[in-house]
């Protein structure tokens, strides 16, 4: 409750304690982050799979749930920043599969060291996220529109280009070119930390969540893509440049789809043309149990993680847990569904106890 | 008061010296069209620092399109729009604001779900560091924030909470507080007291009066002539886009006010009508001859 | 903007040379398209055309193989070949009514949804078109109006996988499904069950090769008594070895379908055999089944499905089909 005093005459400084405000505990300030239903969750699932799994708390298990949820934290990063900033991108699954074609065909074709395929690779992904972002200002279309019709667009040139060029669906092998063996060591290596084998992208993940963090809360831009994805007109009013960050978001997950592809290319060499189609969805999902609003203007990048680290356990988990094939895509909505409960939840209480 | 300082905004400034004999901002003969649809034709207007000039209008007056005018959102197509003297066009709020001239609208232009001391930096935040390390200076913008509203006269347990938790009243006060802070020379209401009640109402007009005393010029635009008139200097009246009136507070009484916004000739068709329908018109007719309706003894 | 300092033009122009020379790649790439021997007589008879529709999902290189069976029988005898596919089955019906209303004076199909086939098929045998089947169908091709079939049995390739794991003194293998639900791969797994009954399945995503890699790697950390592991695709496969590498396991790798990179690990003894299903042959028999019946009215097959397969590619046979591999025919 605050007040609205008759008199404006009446000035307290700064400095000054106000007697009524309690000091905000520690614990009731963590419970008002958008990310502590996810973890909640993270937490609970964690502790179910302990039990009914045992090899789950092995280290070479955990280490292999990290590397599940990793591929899909990478996208999640930017998706969260994205659908804080108010838009979706549909495009994204086939996005990362063009963008390790980029760089595999560029190199092969040519007869180029990799890593310039790599480098037009970026090019390439931050032009896609430019295009998408262009399109949805210029068309004013809902950005669901606009990048499904990317998504199609895509998929498309990922098959076609592929086979013109390659002559085949999958694109050929480029593992005995010049600085494949150095790319494969940036973007497709495992770590050895105390006998376990960590692969490169666990750590990638990471470091992209804590940059993605930094942005979104200790930066001008951070501030501005909340205010976008809050309200775009009051934005706009008192002068943010919705237009440029935008843009901006769409191309940061554009530079995600890279990280990712290059991921792909060094670690499978020859890419599947039709890869990809179906991810853009659980990268949104893991955004979403992450607690970032579907209407944008409130979440995390930290969320998005701890969203992928879900998904990541519940996907392995179930195989840790040997249960019956058949019904693991049943199971897998089934965790999501109550991870997201629990988030929502947990939300709920620490708001009422604010 | 403070001005932000940035090199565009210097630039405007230099261009705009204040010249002895102008005012702050002259409006002469501005109109603007949408299309076929002329939406505002031939107003003229003064604002000066520490004055209230009050924009009256039914809906469809034109109200809208003026504001949005002097705060940079469009462009006008007819007339002079002269800020210290010189002749200026607006590309953009951004522009507006570098230029001094802020606004503070009926949905507030403020972000719900973020924090107000976030809001209240909104496309202004202060940094600290530099290069890649640069960073919000999150400490110094929530004192900066909690004294500029404390001065207002607004005393909140917490900076941090999300402005949507606030009242409608204490929202456009941390607008109006927003925009007194970042310098604004020219402070524009976009009917503050529409959604409001009696004492809320109350609450924004002392803060109008409270940023006239600070030396802004006010341009306090509603539909209302009895919140308009207390507060005023001088006032113009607009109707379906055209100016049918500009006068300062000596020239006028509140209830010529009302009748020439509320327009005599319908009110006497809108009687006749009802007297067909079986209504009552005498307070209709009290309305057109200016008489205060007394309180029954 | 200043003037363009000289000293940093002459820094450009030094570089970039350089930076281009270094950019090359002295290994690997496209090679320069090999000379084609010398020309062939192609077949006199008059040119026609002949559609081949398949179920194929896009980007799966196993129709690659077909594809190119069924584009070097079109060159032999003298064919326009349409070469189309789509894995919805009522979208791909459509495409046959299309191939009809253009006059084609052959259909070759994929029969992996023969219901949704039949109203098509039916309105092709009334025009008088000639209808065979390819890969999958093998056991209703005849009421559809179908004069012959080319393909293997999916569940016999399984069953002679499962004697050839059998023999190796395999007793509990992992199956390795990338497309839930799907028929022909099902019939796989259940053919191997059948001979050896330990046999368990696992669901992955192919649609996501990382996901396929961690969820099989969890799977050899998770279950210490499977002794193999088979995939049922190449590139699948492939993963597979990975996924061994990781878990620290030692299963042995089994697998269906084939590419140059599978033959390349089965010489090396990773992967201990493939069952390939020739979809070479598929493809050009398909073509030139119509061909012949076009130039004789002849139908080969004697009313029988023909089949091109299982064929098992162990050791000994790989190092022999090694360039053939690499020629992506095999």
């Amino acid at each position: 409750m605050s007040s609205v005093t008759a008199s404006p005459s009446h000035k307290k400084t700064a400095g000054a304690t106000d007697e009524r405000v309690g000091k905000k505990s520690t614990l009731s300030v963590l419970l008002g982050r958008p990310e502590i239903g996810a973890l909640v969750g993270a937490v609970a699932l964690f502790i179910f799979f302990a039990i009914v799994a045992p090899v789950f708390l092995a280290p070479a298990s955990l280490a292999t749930v990290l590397f599940g949820a990793s591929t899909i934290g990478i996208m999640a990063v930017g998706v969260s920043l994205l659908m804080i900033g108010g838009e979706f991108d549909l495009s994204t699954g086939v996005a990362v599969i063009s963008s390790a074609l980029s760089a595999s065909l560029i190199s092969w074709y040519f007869g180029l060291n990799v890593w310039v395929g790599v480098v037009l690779a970026l090019v390439v992904s931050l032009l896609i996220g430019f295009i998408n972002g262009i399109i949805l200002i210029k068309t004013k279309l809902p950005s669901f529109i606009v990048t499904l019709a990317s998504f199609l667009m895509l998929t498309g040139l990922n098959l076609g280009l592929t086979r013109a060029i390659g002559g085949s669906v999958s694109s050929p092998s480029i593992a005995d070119m010049e600085g494949f063996k150095s790319a494969k060591a940036v973007f497709a290596a495992s770590v050895n930390i105390a006998g376990i084998d960590v692969k490169m992208t666990v750590f990638i993940w990471i470091a992209m969540v804590i940059i993605a963090s930094w942005i979104l809360l200790r930066t001008k831009v951070g501030n501005w893509i909340f205010a976008i994805g809050g309200d775009e007109k009051a934005a706009r009013a008192v002068g943010v440049p919705v237009v440029r960050t935008k843009i901006g978001l769409f191309m940061a997950v554009g530079f995600c789809g890279w990280v990712l592809g290059m991921h792909n290319l060094f670690a499978f060499d020859s890419v599947q043309s039709g890869e990809g189609i179906g991810n853009e969805f659980l990268y949104i999902i893991a955004a979403v149990i992450g607690g970032c609003l579907l209407t944008g203007g409130y979440g995390s990048a930290i969320g998005g993680a701890i969203g992928a680290f879900i998904f990541g356990m519940a996907n392995k988990g179930i195989v840790y847990a040997e249960w019956n094939p058949d019904w693991f895509k049943f199971f897998l909505g089934l965790m999501l569904l109550l991870a997201t409960v629990v988030n929502i939840v947990v939300k709920k209480r620490a708001e009422s106890s604010k | 008061m403070k001005t932000r300082k940035n090199k565009r905004a210097e630039e405007l400034l230099e261009k705009l010296e204040p010249k002895t004999s102008d005012n702050l901002l002259t409006l002469k003969g501005v109109g603007k069209h949408y299309g076929s649809i002329i939406a505002l034709r031939g107003v003229d207007m003064v604002v000066d620092p520490g004055k209230v000039t009050c924009v009256l209008g039914d809906n469809g007056a034109g109200k809208s399109t003026l504001i949005k005018i002097i705060a940079g959102l469009h462009q006008h197509d007819e007339g002079e729009f002269n800020l210290h003297g010189s002749a200026i066009k607006l590309k953009s709020p951004r522009v507006a604001l570098d230029a001094g001239i802020a606004a503070v609208y009926q949905d507030l232009a403020v972000v719900p779900l973020m924090p107000i001391w976030r809001n209240f930096f909104l496309g202004s935040e202060l940094t600290t560091g530099i290069g890649p390390f640069k960073r919000l200076d999150v400490q110094k913008m929530k004192d900066i924030t909690k004294q500029e509203l404390s001065d207002m006269g607004i005393d909140l347990r917490d900076v941090e909470q999300p402005i949507g938790q606030l009242s409608g009243g204490e929202r456009q006060c941390v607008a109006i507080a927003r925009a007194v802070y970042f310098g604004a020379k020219v402070l524009i209401l976009d009917e503050p007291t529409a959604a409001l009640g009696v004492k809320q109402s109350g609450v924004v007009l002392r803060y109008i009066l409270q940023a006239r005393d600070r030396g802004l010029g006010v341009i306090f635009i509603t539909h209302n002539p009895h919140h308009a008139y207390p507060v005023g200097d001088s006032f113009l009246l607009l109707k379906r886009g055209r100016s049918i009136g500009y006068y300062s507070k000596s020239e006028i009484t509140v209830e010529e006010l009302t009748a020439q916004m509320a327009g005599g000739a319908e009110l006497a068709e809108l009687a006749h009508e009802l007297e067909q329908l079986g209504g009552h018109a005498e307070e209709l007719a009290d309305a057109e001859a200016g008489v205060i309706p007394q309180a029954a003894p | 903007m200043g003037k363009p300092s000289w000293r940093k033009l002459a820094v450009t122009l030094a570089i970039v040379p350089a930076l281009g020379l270094a950019a090359c790649s002295s290994t690997g790439g496209r090679q320069p398209a090999p000379e084609p021997g010398a020309a062939g007589a192609v077949a006199t008879t008059d040119r026609i055309k002949i559609a081949v529709i398949t179920h194929a999902p896009p980007g799966d290189t196993f129709w690659d193989i077909v594809r190119k069976g069924a584009e070097e029988a079109a060159a032999k005898d003298n064919v326009e070949l349409q070469y189309l596919g789509d894995p919805e089955g009522g979208r791909q019906s459509q495409l046959i009514e299309q191939a009809i209303d253009q006059g084609v004076d052959g259909i070759a199909v994929t029969l992996a949804k023969p219901d949704a086939m039949k109203g098509a098929l039916k309105k092709a045998t009334d025009a008088g078109i000639p209808l065979v089947s390819l890969n999958a169908g093998e056991d209703r091709f005849k009421d559809l109006g179908v004069f012959a079939h080319f393909g293997s049995n999916e569940q016999l390739a399984g069953e002679a996988a499962g004697e050839k794991l059998k023999a190796a003194g395999i007793k509990n293998p992992i199956c390795v499904i990338q497309d839930q639900g799907h028929v022909g791969l099902e019939a796989r797994c259940a053919g191997v069950k059948k001979v050896v009954p330990d046999t368990e399945v696992l669901y992955v995503q192919g649609t996501d090769m990382t996901q396929v890699e961690s969820t099989t790697t969890a799977k050899l950390q998770a279950d210490k008594k499977a002794d193999a592991i088979i995939g049922l695709g190449a590139p699948i496969t492939m993963t597979l070895l990975k996924a061994k590498a990781t878990a620290n396991s030692k299963v042995e790798i089994a697998s269906f379908d084939m590419n140059s990179q599978l033959v390349g690990e089965i010489t090396k003894g990773n992967v201990l055999f493939t069952v390939d299903q020739q979809p070479w042959l598929q493809g050009y028999m398909a073509v030139d089944a119509l061909w012949q019946n076009y130039r004789g009215g002849f139908t080969i097959g004697g009313g029988q499905a023909t089949l091109t397969g299982p064929a098992i590619v162990d050791k000994a046979v790989a190092e022999k089909i090694t360039s053939f591999a690499e020629e992506g025919v095999r």
